[in-house]
């Protein structure tokens, strides 16, 4: 019951805000940071617990199904962090509806990384579209954003309801996400079905040559928004391949392993050289999210255990270190209204705590040892040498070392060289921005010295036995 | 040979559609009687009141099976189900008249729209040829007139164009009851199901010619074209009332014909057009649905597709997917009149409120109207929380079952496109930039409300207690 509180608290409690007065910005940021953390807690408490209501019987059996453990338990606790550090600071035009769209984004998602059952992920994976829309169309900065965003993500979401169906008609079950040791589902079906799957995971990471809607979807979304977003809701798609096409379609996913691994290689290098020649300083780290995401795609189909561990610690610290970016950018847009690398300099002279903040965090992003990049590259980069693909392992190095000049000339671009006459200069970060990136930052540092915890979930249910050798 | 009706004589098998008739009789009388600011109301609730004790009555004989009038009517869940979906659909359509200012001869018209309804329940029973004319035709006659209720010159095109439409179409049908009856020498859907008579021409191209005439009542492409223009042009209620009533009608007799009487080694070859139909009308639907500029056109072109995904349903004639047929009916009502009821909310003294270009900023203007209308829309495009989106799940499932799947990759199509469709309408109430519009008298018909209100709950009720009518199959034949 606890279980399905922390899916339905943020949910129903972000519609609830709409009963606060329209313009009082402070009662209404203080109800939905208080929703925040107590998800956040609810998260905590409910460890280990699974919940299961009945849905339907037929044409096929499936149930409301959720489960905190695992994996799930990382994304949501990620989530439910990031969620709470993006909406201490917010401060947009229209905040409690806003702020309403966060606590649904919030709830959808928690579903999604929650559910046991294929069709409860689907109807979360289309839910979860619904604020990220609302937002682009109400705060964005071009409507046709909105309309990419969605349709990229919607024709994905069509893709995974077809093929869920189809599973479950097949399969006789949809509730089967995360049970180990579970019978194959050997059928003639298995490549479409395992196809619908891709296509809205590749979609929704996203892979190249699927992410032309990402770099201006993360630009022009509100810089609350994207940091919750660009952590957490494009894990969904590499979630995805880890508990649904590796453990439930391992024939299909085997046969496409080579194909999944050159979409990665290609994205890794193309983000990355694209990164380095970015002006927008969101679309660059937009970019670099690409690189970054397709690096852990190499690791989940290098069918390695080393590089699923080192996957997963890698999800976690991309989400951490990217929503921390972009909460970062979004004071500095805020405070100087702009955010181009063109227009912007010198800012760490009169804000050396924004600058000392932003310097961590890219130091996490370009992979510094000690920082949660690094363990999560290192690990992956083992796992696809151990899994025998050198090749592979030998050229993610190449954009691991692009990372460090994109990513110093963002920070230096911004932060370094001569201050620009004509900004204007404003106050340091205060002290509610910086309570809202100091958790993000402990937990790069502690996942960087110690990533033991993220690390040892239990691998059986997610199928890695069944490695093959390439 | 046909049976001596009078041998079987049941009334009770159509005691619900005679409460109907009758309250029909009594909103007239009542317009007599009372006088000067209740008339409406009492109107109404006359109205609301008859059609509430029809929809109990009807419950009450689910799981009953039996023929009465020698075979004409058929009484048994699948009935009953159809019946209460028209009933409904007829409630939800009496009670917007509250919020619709325009009502010249409103008791004439609530009368009308319930003789209509009846229309509709007997062909949701009908187990011969003469009946399914008798109902298409009452249902047909009343909403005629209906359409030409009201003052805009639009109604008058919208009426003659739905008569002499329409009329072509019973042609059409009454054409193709003669071929049957000249294959088989019975009118009895039950007699016509001989697979010796199944393969001989007269009753092929009988099937064809009566297609045309459903298809027309379903408002498939290429039967469509009059749908958005009568659409536009009748009263807000008489729209919302044909877009879920008249189809629920007419696809039971369509059902009723492809399980009952069709033979199950033929099934498959002749019903196959349909299903070239449907997913063409899928597609024509929802494209057709992008360019409109009118709320009710909108809707018009949307139910053109969403009959075609209930069709898709019926693909293989199997036994669950007719109950997901009609499972996506109930929600295809409840979706499509809650958005009815939305745009009766807008409407003012003078003008319905279904110009898309209204909606612009209904999101700051009028929040929880706005909430309202987003969900209805998200339903209709399959999105969850709805029973859309389950509705669809459970189509897809039952298409690839059946072997079908082209059908749902049409489907699948289909609903990419309605996409744009529904959240250019979301985009427009919720869009940055909005000039506060004039303040303006709000319409706030509290019975439109509760109509708003019980169509999202039930929306969200039937995602997550998905009831789906269990013993329906037996009870077609």
């Amino acid at each position: 019951m606890a279980l399905v509180a922390v899916v339905m608290l943020p949910v129903l409690a972000g519609l609830a805000l709409y009963a606060l007065p329209r313009d009082d910005r402070r009662i209404c940021k203080i109800a939905a940071c208080g929703v925040a953390l107590a998800t956040l807690v609810l998260v905590v408490l409910t460890h280990g617990q699974s919940a299961t209501y009945g849905w339907l019987s037929r044409p096929f059996t499936a149930a409301f199904h959720f489960s905190n453990g695992g994996i799930s338990t990382w994304i949501a606790l990620l989530l439910s962090l990031c969620t709470l550090c993006a909406i201490l600071t917010c401060n947009v035009p229209r905040l409690r509806n806003f702020l309403t769209l966060m606590l649904l984004l919030e709830g959808s998602m928690m579903g999604l990384f929650l559910a046991r059952d294929l069709l409860l992920f689907a109807l979360f994976w289309d839910l979860m579209l619904i604020p990220v829309f609302l937002g682009l169309v109400g705060w964005g900065e071009h409507t046709a954003t909105a309309w990419r965003y969605l349709i990229y993500n919607f024709a994905g979401g069509l893709t995974l309801l077809l093929a869920t169906a189809a599973f479950g008609i097949a399969y006789g079950s949809t509730d089967v996400i995360g049970v180990a040791g579970l019978a194959h589902l050997g059928n003639v079906w298995q490549p479409w079905i395992f196809a619908g799957f891709a296509f809205a995971f590749l979609v929704k990471t996203p892979v190249w040559p699927l992410h032309t809607w990402m770099p201006a979807t993360y630009a022009d979304t509100p810089s609350p928004m994207v940091a919750v977003v660009s952590a957490v809701q494009s894990k969904a798609g590499l979630y995805g391949f880890i508990v649904i096409s590796r453990a439930l379609l391992p024939e299909s996913s085997h046969a496409a392993a080579n194909l999944m691994i050159w979409l990665g290689i290609v994205g890794l290098l193309y983000g990355a050289v694209v990164a380095l020649v970015q002006t927008d300083a969101k679309r660059l780290v937009a970019y670099s999210s690409l690189s970054h995401l397709g690096l852990i795609l190499i690791a989940l189909f290098s069918f390695n255990e080393l590089a699923l561990r080192g996957a997963v610690i890698y999800i976690i610290a991309h989400g951490l270190f990217s929503s921390a970016l972009f909460l970062v950018l979004g004071y500095v847009e805020q405070r100087e209204e702009t955010r181009s690398l063109l227009r912007l300099g010198g800012l760490g002279w009169q804000n050396p705590r924004i600058a000392g903040a932003f310097c961590l965090v890219a130091l996490a992003a370009l992979g510094l040892p000690g920082l949660a990049g690094f363990s999560g590259e290192l690990l992956i980069l083992a796992g696809v040498f151990q899994s025998g693909n050198i090749s592979a392992a030998l050229v993610a190095l190449v954009p691991i070392v692009i990372a460090s000049a994109y990513m110093l000339r963002l920070f230096q671009g911004l932060m370094n060289g001569p201050q620009i006459a004509d900004l204007p200069i404003r106050k340091d970060l205060s002290w509610l921005e910086g309570l809202a990136l100091a958790p993000l930052i402990a937990a790069l540092v502690f996942l960087g010295v110690y990533p033991q915890p993220v690390a040892s979930f239990d691998a059986s249910s997610y199928a890695v036995h069944a490695a093959v050798k390439k | 040979m046909i049976a001596n009706p009078y041998n079987s004589l049941d009334w009770n098998a159509v005691i619900p559609l005679l409460v109907v008739s009758v309250t029909a009789l009594a909103v007239l009388f009542a317009d007599l009687v009372a006088r000067g600011g209740v008339k409406r109301v009492v109107c109404i609730a006359i109205g609301l009141a008859g059609l509430a004790v029809a929809a109990v009555l009807c419950a009450k004989s689910y799981g009953q099976s039996y023929s009465s009038f020698g075979g004409g009517f058929i009484m048994g869940g699948f009935t009953v189900v159809f019946e209460e979906l028209i009933v409904l659909s007829a409630i939800f359509s009496v009670a917007l008249y509250s919020a619709v200012g325009e009502a010249r001869h409103l008791a004439g018209s609530i009368a009308l729209l319930l003789w209509s309804a009846a229309g509709a329940m007997l062909m949701a029973g009908a187990g011969n040829l003469m009946t399914i004319f008798l109902g298409l035709e009452l249902l047909s006659l009343a909403l005629y007139c209906l359409c030409g209720m009201s003052r805009r010159t639009t109604a008058r095109e919208s009426a003659l164009k739905y008569l002499i439409l329409s009329s072509t179409a019973s042609g059409f049908m009454l054409y193709g009851m003669a071929l049957f009856f000249g294959a088989t020498g019975s009118v009895s859907l039950a007699a016509l199901a001989n697979p010796a008579t199944a393969a001989s021409p007269l009753f092929l191209v009988g099937t064809a010619l009566f297609f045309i005439g459903i298809a027309f009542k379903l408002s498939l492409v290429p039967f469509h074209v009059w749908t958005p223009d009568v659409y536009e042009g009748a009263p807000l209620p008489v729209t919302a009332f044909m877009s879920v009533a008249t189809k629920a009608g007419a696809l039971a007799v369509l059902v009723r014909f492809a399980y009952a009487t069709l033979p199950s080694i033929h099934v498959r070859e002749i019903l196959l057009p349909l299903y070239v139909v449907a997913a063409i009308s899928m597609l024509v639907g929802n494209l057709a649905a992008l360019a409109q500029t009118d709320m009710k056109r909108l809707l018009a072109y949307s139910g053109i597709a969403q009959i075609g995904y209930i069709l898709v349903a019926l693909a293989g004639t199997t036994a669950l997917g007719l109950r997901y047929a009609v499972f996506y009916l109930a929600a295809y009502l409840f979706m499509n009149l809650g958005a009815f009821a939305v745009v009766a909310l807008m409407s003012t003294e003078n003008e319905e409120g279904s110009r898309i270009a209204a909606f612009h900023g209904l999101g700051w203007r009028r929040p929880w109207l706005a909430a309202a209308m987003a969900f209805f829309l998200l339903g209709l495009a399959g999105f969850p929380p709805t029973a859309g989106f389950i509705g669809k799940v459970l189509i897809l499932a039952s298409a690839v079952g059946a072997g079908y799947a082209w059908l749902a990759g049409f489907l699948i199509l289909g609903t990419a496109i309605s996409l744009y469709v529904y959240f250019k309408i979301l985009r427009l109430m919720y869009e940055r930039d909005q000039q506060r519009a004039a303040p303006v008298v709000e319409n706030s018909s509290a019975l439109a409300w509760v109509s708003v209100g019980v169509c999202a709950i039930v929306t969200v009720a039937l995602t997550f207690y998905p009831l789906v009518p269990s013993n329906i199959i037996p009870l077609v034949k």
